[in-house]
């Protein structure tokens, strides 16, 4: 275990700024190291089985140069710009890679991925779309299945007693994120939303005891600014999308002269909120978080008695945190070619507005490149709902 | 105003059938409400086309209805209404057309938007959606639909089978995937049976079952006398007779007109009568949705003496005692093991050639059996269902099987504006060179 953290922003910092840092030194001193994509990591089990997780991550400032020659350009554009990143080796130090089915780009990607890289380990694993009980005991099935294969590639049995102690840890990760998020609340927030990222970003790197003191660490520290920090009045904007792990796009916002004070995106609170149920069977709790307590737009959820009863059911959660962290502005960011987020913005966008809430939708690309049109939207919004 | 193009010669007369089928497919959607009976949108491939023609469900194919506003130059006005409630282009254009429609619909209080094309597609009482490692629209359009339609229910089902790993075998995990494909068919019908007041006749089931099997079976031996040189029938028919096994399977009609088909191939087969006269190279459409707005390109390169005597696109079925099928006597788990055994029965071969994969093993497979010269695929900028991973298998294919000239072409499924003719043109006329230096190479 990493000792306790003193200084957790000017770690997170260079956590960010050297991202999978820690990851690649724990590969050199013998851990055996595994990647994911997206919220549906099954990081629990990973932690059980004694590897390091790291959620890959893509970079806004680097073009895409090596990916178009393997991965077509109608796929996501977070995936390609990840792809790309391990293709030109910023994770030559992963052992392998389990990838969950999110969407058609991570399900039609994965044979790519598993092609070009020529890891030693792959998994693809195959999460349904629904949310019914044949679905949570099929999952559960797949999540075993996960297991063995899991237990074969390392050579380490995976028990229900590891699985169950991996579940206490990242909740009590969970808790602490669900902590630091707590400190957006006031007005101003006491922690800005570009400090946000990078904390976010920086614990998806690294092993679950060592997110959980950096988190606790950074908390505390801000914690200390609560008398001494200025306010500065600002719309209070929560952000709405998926694979956003870059701070480029909130420092625009703040920029801008907003608070970024919530999010719903795919590396914050969604990795964060819904802990895993402590029980006798880990993998049933396992199920039952990743399917029915983490709203994905990629899962079906329809079983309300009526469209307003599905509406809440697959939004209602966005709604309740807008209204705890007192959000007044909400921008929701779509990557182009997402067909899961882009069938829903008509309706999440209805959604929120209906509940006073002002939404800016963008569709844009994963790139830099294209922020000084980001900006330009998003000024004329805040100034629009000043 | 539709920009109508002249409709590309169709070889086979059961081909020049098929717009009178698909015509009377979208008319039954409007004269269902007359006759009493349910109508459902439904979507291709998602194992419930039994469960619906059992009951009497009458299916509103949405992709069928988009692919033909695209055929007929006609779609820009749905997409732009589509646009205009911030769905966006790059989003599946079947669906987006659809929903365009359906809006439209909707502000009309439920009459016909002006000039629909063959008349539009009927109100739906319910929507058949489904979750699979397929396709996102299949979840994600009816949600997007019961925007609009906020009164019509909608089920999903889950539809999987084991994905491919060359470490792992198949056959330890598809027991599972059987009985969750089995349980959530069982949902369907439970749905189905609330929705329609109606109780499922299983014996009914049970041989509509029969009755598509027997189809499948017919319809691979009827498409395998493509062999033959000179091919008798090409993929530009194949786009159109692909209607009943896509949108009418597990009914007579379906079963005859396969027949018709066969009967008329075997004709043709006597007569030595091929697509194109002086047949020069056989292609393989190793996938892709084709643009329905461009179907003559299929004419150009028959112009340039090529066919395509095969295609993977609309083939989702296989002669079903191929497929090893365990026996059970419950035609719900027939259909999971139909479904779950299709998907995988490619694994064990691909897993003998190392480098391979199933998709690369099906294409070597037919590139052999049809004896072709080249491989086309076509990448739909607004679908990542099927056409994500095609730059993987040429690369495999070249890797595992030697250099063999593949086209990748562009464009949409719908979205017209994606489309150039003559860049394409020029295109194919490159290939075409290189399939003659190929051969004259081999001379």
């Amino acid at each position: 275990m990493a000792q306790a953290e003193t200084n957790g922003l000017a770690r997170a910092e260079q956590y960010y700024g050297e991202y999978g840092s820690r990851a690649r030194a724990l590969k050199a001193s013998g851990s055996k190291v595994i990647g994911y994509l997206t919220a549906l990591g099954p990081v629990e089990i990973l932690t059980a089985a004694g590897v390091v997780p790291v959620r890959l991550k893509g970079n806004v400032f680097e073009p895409i140069t090596r990916a178009d020659a393997h991965m077509e350009t109608i796929v996501c554009p977070f995936i390609r710009n990840v792809f790309d990143a391990a293709l030109k080796g910023k994770y030559d130090f992963l052992d392998g890679m389990v990838m969950p089915h999110q969407c058609d780009s991570t399900d039609k990607t994965s044979n790519v991925w598993g092609y070009n890289l020529k890891l030693p380990y792959w998994h693809f694993l195959n999460v349904p779309h629904l949310t019914d009980d044949p679905s949570l005991e099929f999952f559960r099935s797949v999540l075993a299945y996960f297991v063995t294969s899991l237990e074969r590639f390392t050579g380490t049995k995976i028990t229900d007693a590891g699985l169950a102690r991996a579940v206490q840890k990242h909740n009590e990760n969970r808790q602490a994120m669900r902590d630091l998020y707590g400190l957006r609340k006031t007005d101003p927030p006491l922690i800005s939303g570009v400090e946000m990222m990078k904390v976010l970003v920086a614990a998806m790197s690294l092993p679950v005891d060592e997110s959980i003191a950096l988190v606790k660490s950074v908390t505390e520290e801000v914690r200390k600014r609560k008398e001494a920090t200025g306010g500065r009045p600002g719309a209070r904007v929560m952000l709405v999308g998926d694979q956003i792990d870059d701070a480029a796009l909130v420092q625009v916002i703040e920029d801008a002269g907003a608070h970024l004070v919530m999010d719903y995106l795919s590396l914050g609170s969604k990795m964060y909120w819904g802990d895993v149920d402590v029980t006798p069977d880990p993998l049933g709790a396992l199920a039952e978080r990743y399917l029915r307590k983490l709203k994905l737009p990629t899962t079906y959820i329809g079983s309300g008695a009526n469209y307003e009863e599905n509406l809440d059911a697959r939004f209602g959660h966005i709604k309740r945190l807008a209204e705890e962290f007192r959000v007044n502005a909400v921008i929701l960011f779509v990557y182009k070619y997402c067909d899961p987020y882009g069938f829903e913005v008509p309706a999440l966008k209805s959604f929120i507005e209906k509940a006073g809430v002002p939404v800016l939708y963008l569709e844009d690309e994963y790139s830099a490149s294209t922020l000084p049109r980001v900006k330009t939207r998003i000024e004329a919004f805040l100034e629009m709902i000043a | 105003m539709a920009d109508e193009k002249k409709p590309r010669t169709l070889a086979t007369e059961a081909a020049a059938r098929i717009p009178k089928i698909a015509r009377a497919n979208i008319t039954a959607t409007v004269k269902a409400k007359e006759e009493g009976k349910k109508v459902a949108y439904a979507f291709i491939v998602c194992g419930v086309d039994e469960i619906m023609r059992a009951m009497d469900i009458v299916p509103a194919w949405g992709e069928s209805f988009s692919g033909i506003c695209a055929a007929k130059r006609d779609a820009e006005k749905y997409l732009q209404k589509a646009e205009a409630e911030n769905f966006s282009r790059s989003l599946c254009t079947y669906a987006t057309c659809n929903l365009g429609f359906d809006m439209w619909r909707e502000e009309l209080g439920g009459q016909m938007p002006p000039d629909a094309p063959w008349g539009g597609m009927g109100r739906p009482d319910m929507v058949l959606g489904s979750g699979q490692q397929l396709c996102d629209p299949r979840y994600k359009w009816p949600q997007a639909m019961q925007h609009y339609l906020t009164d019509v229910p909608v089920f999903v089902g889950g539809l999987y089978y084991p994905p491919w790993d060359p470490n792992m075998d198949q056959k330890e995990q598809e027991k599972f995937y059987v009985k969750y494909a089995t349980e959530e068919l069982r949902a369907c019908v439970r749905f189905c049976e609330k929705v329609t007041g109606k109780k499922m006749d299983w014996d009914r089931y049970a041989a509509v079952v029969d009755l598509s099997d027997r189809t499948w079976n017919l319809f691979i031996e009827t498409y395998e006398l493509r062999k033959a040189v000179p091919c008798p029938m090409d993929t530009g028919d194949a786009m159109n007779t692909m209607v009943p096994i896509s949108f009418m399977l597990g009914t007579q009609e379906c079963y005859d007109f396969y027949q018709a088909l066969n009967d008329e191939l075997k004709a043709k087969l006597a007569r030595k009568q091929g697509v194109v006269e002086n047949e020069k190279y056989r292609l393989l459409w190793g996938a892709g949705l084709p643009s329905w707005f461009a179907l003559a390109d299929f004419q150009y390169f028959n112009d340039k003496g090529a066919v395509f005597p095969v295609e993977t696109t609309y083939r989702c079925s296989e002669a079903v005692y191929r497929l090893d099928l365990p026996k059970t006597d419950d035609p719900v788990e027939h259909i999971a093991w139909r479904w779950v055994r299709f998907w995988n029965h490619w694994y064990d071969k691909a897993r003998m050639r190392p480098g391979s994969m199933p998709e690369v093993e099906r294409l070597i497979e037919y590139i052999e059996d049809y004896k072709c010269d080249g491989v086309v695929f076509h990448s739909a900028f607004s679908c990542r269902s099927w056409h994500a991973g095609i730059m993987l298998q040429s690369e495999v294919l070249r890797r595992v099987y030697g250099d063999i000239p593949i086209l990748i072409m562009e464009g949409d499924i719908v979205d017209i504006s994606s489309y150039n003719e003559v860049d394409t043109h020029n295109r194919i006329d490159a290939f075409v060179e290189a399939l003659e230096a190929r051969k004259s190479g081999r001379n």
